[in-house]
């Protein structure tokens, strides 16, 4: 019964999704584009590298790589801090605070949709188009299944940033700029863009403590292991375990605390 | 009736400039964060830019800093259309809401009028750090000096800016004619960030692509050789400035027909 309610807001995203079927595709010729531009600009940094494997990639496992991880993006933004400094700042976040669910599950749910919309529209696709292309250089194995739980765990982390941050719109009235800086933030340290791996070493560490790179690096880095380690599993999912009941605990207080402060003009 | 001159419509922009400005600064707040997050951005462009290139000594016969005055060129002449053409994106709210009617009942150019109406500061941060990127590389580089060179420098910047300007014009314009047009926005917009490269990491097939469909080899790659390059300047070079300003004339009738398509939402 309670999961219904979940569920029925899903129904209604996937419809929703399914709506904009021209800026879908807009949005697929807009990807297309980009892994083009990847694929000739690393192509590119290789041939002048002169050597066939840098910081350990080669250039197919690069390229798979952004292209997964570009695929991922597209399946993981929510565009959350988007959405609520908009009804922050019109006051329709009212309506969202009176209804019988959380604000917090709500948003999260009514977007639930697009990821159902999104996985199997782009995410899938792309998988199996790269999967059959490259013939076998994805291994298909347990390490599915890992990914799979870190997918989640990287959902969790990165709606409860997108959520912490969109609660700093309460109080700034500014949303450009807000998101903006968590997008860029997000998208660089994540290794949505360029693989950790390429990182210089100091960054690397800094970035190893900081909850970006468990969104798009570490699903990555455990699909694209054939065999990992067993304590290597642990490490990466034990982590993001330990992000994702921190990040929720931290937007989930900052949350409430905020609502406090919420004004809105009229009505 | 009067057409008017060049005059007339240099102090008219001077006053819609300033109201702008002056209700920009009524939501501080909102404008330092813009600044900052405008800072940001640039700032990951750079870092990312820095992580890819620094371990290279050069990519495709390009060193470093010829890349990094690429990258400068780019950001410089893509200010204008963040500063200056700005209304672009909300151009399909006004029409959408029937609001776009009052720009069609003034005795002045209705293009004009409307992209006078926003001056995006915020741009201004990023000319900062394009001229600085600039003269860093030119010193690296050591390309000499000549007040020459800063005159072509200045000439083949304006002109490639209109390029950026004129995709965004088009872009824009389809709103008069599709719904959801952010995405063709979105999409054009997106274009700016692949300017930073050199032409020739692409195969032939998308040479021809980006220099006559989609000309973004004309932002930065094509007019900048006339600085880096002085001994083997291609005709394209030369023929740059002529290319930004055919595209620009083109977006705008464009841009103008749509608009005098437009028959408003009839309140």
């Amino acid at each position: 019964m309670k999961l219904k309610k979940y569920l029925t807001l899903t129904r209604a995203g996937i419809i929703e999704a399914l709506q904009f079927r021209l800026s879908a595709f807009i949005m697929v010729v807009g990807n297309i584009l980009y892994l083009i531009i990847v694929y000739f600009l690393w192509k590119a940094i290789y041939a002048s590298s002169g050597s066939d494997v840098v910081n350990g990639m080669t250039f197919h496992d690069t390229l798979i790589y952004l292209v997964l991880a570009t695929a991922l993006f597209n399946f993981m933004e929510m565009y959350t801090v988007w959405q609520m400094g908009r009804s922050i700042q019109s006051g329709k976040i009212v309506l969202d605070l009176i209804k019988p669910m959380n604000c917090r599950s709500y948003l999260f749910w009514s977007y639930s949709g697009n990821f159902v919309v999104n996985f199997f529209f782009t995410f899938l696709p792309t998988f199996i188009i790269v999967s059959a292309v490259t013939d076998g250089a994805v291994p298909l194995g347990i390490n599915l299944l890992y990914f799979v739980c870190s997918v989640v765990m990287a959902i969790v982390i990165n709606y409860s940033i997108d959520f912490f941050v969109g609660t700093i719109c309460v109080y700034t009235e500014s949303i450009w700029g807000i998101n903006i800086m968590k997008q860029v933030v997000v998208r660089l340290l994540s290794g949505a863009m360029i693989p950790i791996a390429f990182f210089p070493e100091a960054l690397r560490s800094v970035i190893y403590y900081l909850p970006f790179q468990w969104i798009y690096n570490a699903p990555l880095t455990l699909l694209l292991d054939g065999s990992p380690g067993t304590d290597k599993v642990l490490e990466v999912l034990g982590t993001q375990l330990i992000w994702c009941v921190v990040m929720t605990v931290l937007s989930k207080l900052f949350w409430r605390f905020s609502l406090r402060q919420i004004t809105v003009n009229g009505g | 009736m009067k057409r008017k001159g060049l005059r007339f419509y240099l102090r008219i922009y001077r006053k819609i400039l300033a109201q702008d400005i002056k209700s920009k600064m009524s939501y501080r707040a909102d404008f330092i964060i813009s600044t900052i997050g405008m800072i940001f951005t640039n700032i990951a462009g750079f870092v990312s830019f820095w992580i890819l290139f620094r371990s290279f000594p050069s990519i495709n016969g390009w060193s470093y800093h010829e890349m990094l005055f690429l990258y400068g060129f780019s950001l410089v002449s893509l200010t204008p259309v963040q500063c200056l053409f700005d209304n672009n994106w909300s151009l399909r709210q006004y029409v959408y809401t029937g609001d776009f009617i009052k720009y069609c009942f003034r005795p002045i150019n209705l293009f004009f009028y409307f992209q006078s109406e926003v001056f995006d500061i915020k741009g201004l941060g990023q000319l900062a750090f394009g001229i600085a990127t600039i003269a860093y590389s030119w010193s690296k580089i050591g390309l000499g000096f000549s007040a020459l060179m800063l005159l072509k420098l200045i000439v083949f910047l304006l002109t490639a800016s209109l390029i950026m300007i004129a995709m965004q014009n088009a872009a824009a314009a389809t709103c008069f004619w599709i719904q959801n047009s952010f995405y063709v926005l979105d999409l054009a917009f997106g274009m700016k960030d692949y300017a930073k490269y050199p032409i020739t990491i692409f195969s032939t097939v998308f040479k021809f692509i980006f220099t006559f469909v989609v000309p973004i080899a004309f932002i930065a790659y094509y007019p900048s050789l006339v600085i880096l390059r002085p001994d083997e300047i291609p005709l394209l070079s030369w023929l740059s400035p002529l290319v930004g300003i055919v595209f620009f004339y083109l977006s705008y009738r464009f841009w103008m027909y749509g608009a005098m398509k437009y028959s408003g939402t009839g309140s």
